[in-house]
């Protein structure tokens, strides 16, 4: 084995891997954080280079791409508030306030380290666990799903906010909205036009609802004040407040990690998930929010972690969990090479190769990170009446981009309104958004249960890993039931006792 | 707005259309600029390998112009196949057609676009389905697995895309083959494309499935799953000792095939048909194409058939098993 390893790295650290390495994680970290542009379509403009390169140049450069713009998306997160990918939405609850208090730099180099730190995970747990790893989402069946769906969703109440009634409200908005388009039977609901019929993509429903309503706020309401550029004030990142975080990214980079080896679940949820464990185990839980360090790291150092483990089971089943790795399927076919168990037999060379190539891109990942986000965090020093309508510029290009579809373009101007109407009633847009990602895959594997079952709801119950995630929701479920009620208990007796 | 916005845009077209009706009419240099090839489903699936190899290939016979792949996906791959039909007949947006497109409007009577909406450039290639279980399950025939079906009363399970997709249909024609209800007999349990199906049946969390060999020959090979039955004009090469279910006797069956095409919008200038016949001739030899075709597990038949005679009987079958299973009236 070693000798194999040897070699392996000898076939790997080559100048043209190098290059294609580092080209992939910067224009990825670019491309993510534009919004609108996402690591999809990096990484499908990319694919037709990689029929000329050599196969193991042409899958790290696709790596180094969904790497790079899975991190990107926080830049653009935490300086205007648009999640540059769907997995950073959750790091603007807590990066966008930490920008406007002028600490943007300090939430950028906390994204940085945790993506990094959560980066290397991931691929540490691709080499050594691959196998055993592949093997547990290989039983997790419809109703193990459907389980760990529900316990997700129970991540609602950590993203609420002050209310968690109106985030509740929020999110079976989310659910509802989520349902529009064609069933997983060919039926189709809400379908008003014949666009509808596909239902709703998540980037245009994402940006609409994170970064119209600030745009739309300002031209309501014409602040006087809102000239002023944010400041730029202390950048660094103090050991302490590394040490404070360093919990949760460790945490997040182990729930992206088991997350992102069961196919289909992806960062997004990985990022909501780790943020909501963080805030329910610190001691600043009640900071969440309001612009708190542990919360960008949590979500970064998840939604990072969750790269590396994706291409668990694409590696070791031959099975990819989403479009990313769909597009790294077909680069393997092309180049002869079949993902799966015979991959590790017949090109245990190339497997190495891989491996080893993927472990450095953590490395280039903090280099091109660093540099970017150095030169992006400048845009803070833009006013904000010159900044939001190059952000809408911005916006309305870059959805038209995913699809020529002028479809989208409307999904992302309703949503806007949609999302200036609910920060008017102070309902937040978190828990609508991970609702909306997680609905289909809640109800499909639902419907799926009880087409196995024929109906019988026993099914939910016949493995250890059903049982696990229920007895977690149920749990969950109880422990914010009664911090609500401690709540209302303080609340009735202050008001009784200034009576 | 936009409904406005797009007859102001074909309007516009209209009146560049017969200022340029010229021009093109005598396009001996077609094609001048990129050609933009839609395809219907998502980047890294069958149709869109097929694609972009058809892509990949073509640039070398098309005057050095690139072919730009586009995925425009949704609604059963009908978004894409009616975003190409609502553009002009230029030649210089096309479509990367699968068998849905034929099928879908076989089973939608308000289909968006009708089967014939097109004009035929080509069939590309055949794309065998297989007929698969799990390798621990102890089913080692087709017949054992009908035993299996008839006798478990609708209890197993076989995963596919919808009642209605491809996948679908190569069960429901078996059973229907078989006498027994292509409905109820067996349970369908859907899944969204081809690496989650095969997942479904790797995981055991269905009994078996029918669906495109590209998608389950890793798995064939690997030793993990077993193939019972083709579904092709003949046995693949790849899997010499398994039946094709001509062979075997079924009926429907025998007539379901996976396959990719080459359309157009309708009423396409007769010389840029010529000058796609032209091109796919020469894609038919070139060894990239065939080299590519073969690692996606599928067989290369360009210029073999008439392409509209094909579709048009591809429509059919599948209309009058729809109408068999109950589908539509």
């Amino acid at each position: 084995m070693w000798n194999e390893l040897l070699y392996a790295f000898e076939a790997v650290a080559t100048l043209p891997n190098f290059i294609a390495m580092a080209a992939g994680i910067w224009g990825g970290v670019i491309i993510g954080a534009i919004p609108g542009m996402t690591g999809t379509m990096a990484v499908t403009l990319a694919l037709p280079f990689t029929f000329y390169l050599p196969p193991v140049t042409s899958i790290l450069l696709l790596v180094a791409l969904y790497k790079g713009s899975t991190y990107g998306g926080s830049i653009s997160a935490i300086l205007i508030k648009t999640p540059g990918t769907a997995s950073a939405a959750c790091t603007v609850l807590d990066g966008y306030p930490l920008a406007q208090q002028g600490k943007g730099g300090k939430a950028l180099n906390m994204a940085l380290v945790s993506s990094c730190i959560g980066d290397f995970i991931s691929n540490i747990s691709l080499f050594f666990l691959a196998m055993p790893l592949a093997m547990f989402a290989l039983r997790v069946g419809p109703p193990e799903y459907f389980m760990l769906m529900a316990f997700s969703l129970t991540i609602v109440a950590s993203i609420s906010g002050r209310s968690l009634v109106l985030g509740i409200i929020s999110a079976c908005l989310g659910l509802l909205l989520a349902t529009v388009g064609e069933d997983i039977y060919g039926s189709f609901r809400f379908a008003v036009t014949e666009d509808m019929k596909s239902g709703l993509g998540v980037v245009p429903v994402l940006i609409g609802l994170f970064a119209l309503p600030e745009l739309i706020k300002m031209i309501v309401f014409r602040p006087e004040d809102n000239n002023a550029a944010m400041k730029l004030g202390d950048n660094r990142l103090t050991m302490a407040e590394f040490r404070g975080s360093v919990k949760s990214i460790l945490r997040g980079s182990v729930i992206g990690v088991i997350l992102g080896a069961i196919p289909g679940i992806g960062p997004s949820t990985a990022a909501f998930f780790s943020y909501s464990e963080a805030r329910r185990t610190s001691k600043n839980g009640d900071k969440f929010g309001e612009g708190e360090l542990e919360g960008v790291a949590a979500s970064e150092s998840a939604n990072n972690g969750c790269c590396g483990a994706t291409m668990i089971p694409l590696l070791a089943l031959g099975v990819p969990g989403d479009v990313i790795t769909g597009v790294m399927l077909g680069a393997f076919m092309i180049h002869g090479l079949t993902p799966g168990p015979l991959l590790f037999q017949n090109n245990i060379g190339e497997v190495y190769s891989l491996f080893i190539g993927i472990l450095f891109s953590s490395v280039f990942l903090f280099v091109a990170g660093k540099l970017t986000a150095g030169a992006f965090a400048k845009i803070s020093r833009i006013p904000q009446t010159l900044l939001l309508p190059c952000i809408l510029v911005l916006c309305v290009f870059g959805i038209y981009s995913i699809g020529a579809s002028p479809f989208d373009v409307s999904v992302l101007l309703v949503m806007g309104i949609v999302g200036f109407v609910m920060m008017i009633l102070n309902i937040p847009a978190a828990p609508f958004l991970i609702a909306f990602i997680l609905g289909p895959m809640f109800e499909d594997n639902m419907r799926r249960s009880l087409a196995i079952s024929r109906g019988d709801l026993g099914v939910f119950f016949h493995s250890w890993i059903s049982w696990a995630f229920f007895a977690l929701t149920v749990l969950f479920i109880a422990l914010t039931i009664r911090r609500e009620w401690q709540k209302w208990r303080e609340k009735s007796r202050n008001t009784a006792q200034s009576a | 707005m936009f409904r406005q916005l797009k007859k102001a845009a074909t309007f516009a077209a209209a009146v560049l259309a017969t200022t340029t009706l010229v021009s093109t009419a005598q396009a001996a240099d077609y094609p001048e600029k990129a050609i933009t090839l839609v395809v219907p489903y998502g980047a890294g699936g069958a149709s869109d390998l097929a694609g972009r190899a058809l892509a990949e290939t073509a640039r070398n016979y098309t005057n050095e112009q690139p072919v730009v792949v586009v995925n425009k996906t949704g609604n059963g791959g009908m978004n894409g196949a009616r975003y190409v039909t609502e553009q002009k007949p230029d030649g210089y947006t096309l479509l990367l057609s699968r068998v849905g497109m034929a099928l879908y409007p076989a089973v939608y009577t308000d289909s968006p676009v009708a089967w014939d909406d097109y004009t035929f450039l080509g069939i590309l290639e055949s794309t065998p389905m297989i007929l698969a279980v799990n390798a621990n399950s102890d089913i080692k025939t087709v017949e054992e697995l009908l035993a299996k079906i008839k006798s478990s009363n609708g209890a197993t399970t076989y995963a596919a895309s919808g009642p209605t997709a491809i996948d679908g249909f190569t069960v429901q024609a078996l059973l229907a083959d078989a006498d027994l209800d292509p409905l109820s007999a067996s349970t369908l349990v859907p899944y969204k494309g081809g690496s989650a199906l095969a997942a479904a049946l790797l995981g055991g969390h269905v009994d078996f499935l029918a669906i495109a060999a590209g998608s389950l020959m890793p798995h064939i090979e690997a030793g993990k799953m077993r193939a019972l039955m083709v579904y092709a004009p003949k046995r693949m090469d790849a899997l010499p000792d398994v039946p094709t279910a001509k062979e075997l006797g079924y009926n429907l069956a025998g007539q379901v095939d996976g396959w990719s095409a080459l359309f157009a919008p309708k009423d396409l200038p007769e010389d840029i048909v010529a000058k796609w016949k032209d091109i796919l001739s020469n894609v038919a030899t070139n060894d990239q194409w065939l080299d590519l075709a073969k690692k996606r597990g599928s067989v290369s038949v360009v210029g073999d058939q008439d392409p509209a005679a094909f579709v048009k009987s591809q429509y059919e079958l599948y209309n009058g098993m729809a109408k068999k299973f109950g589908y539509i009236q």
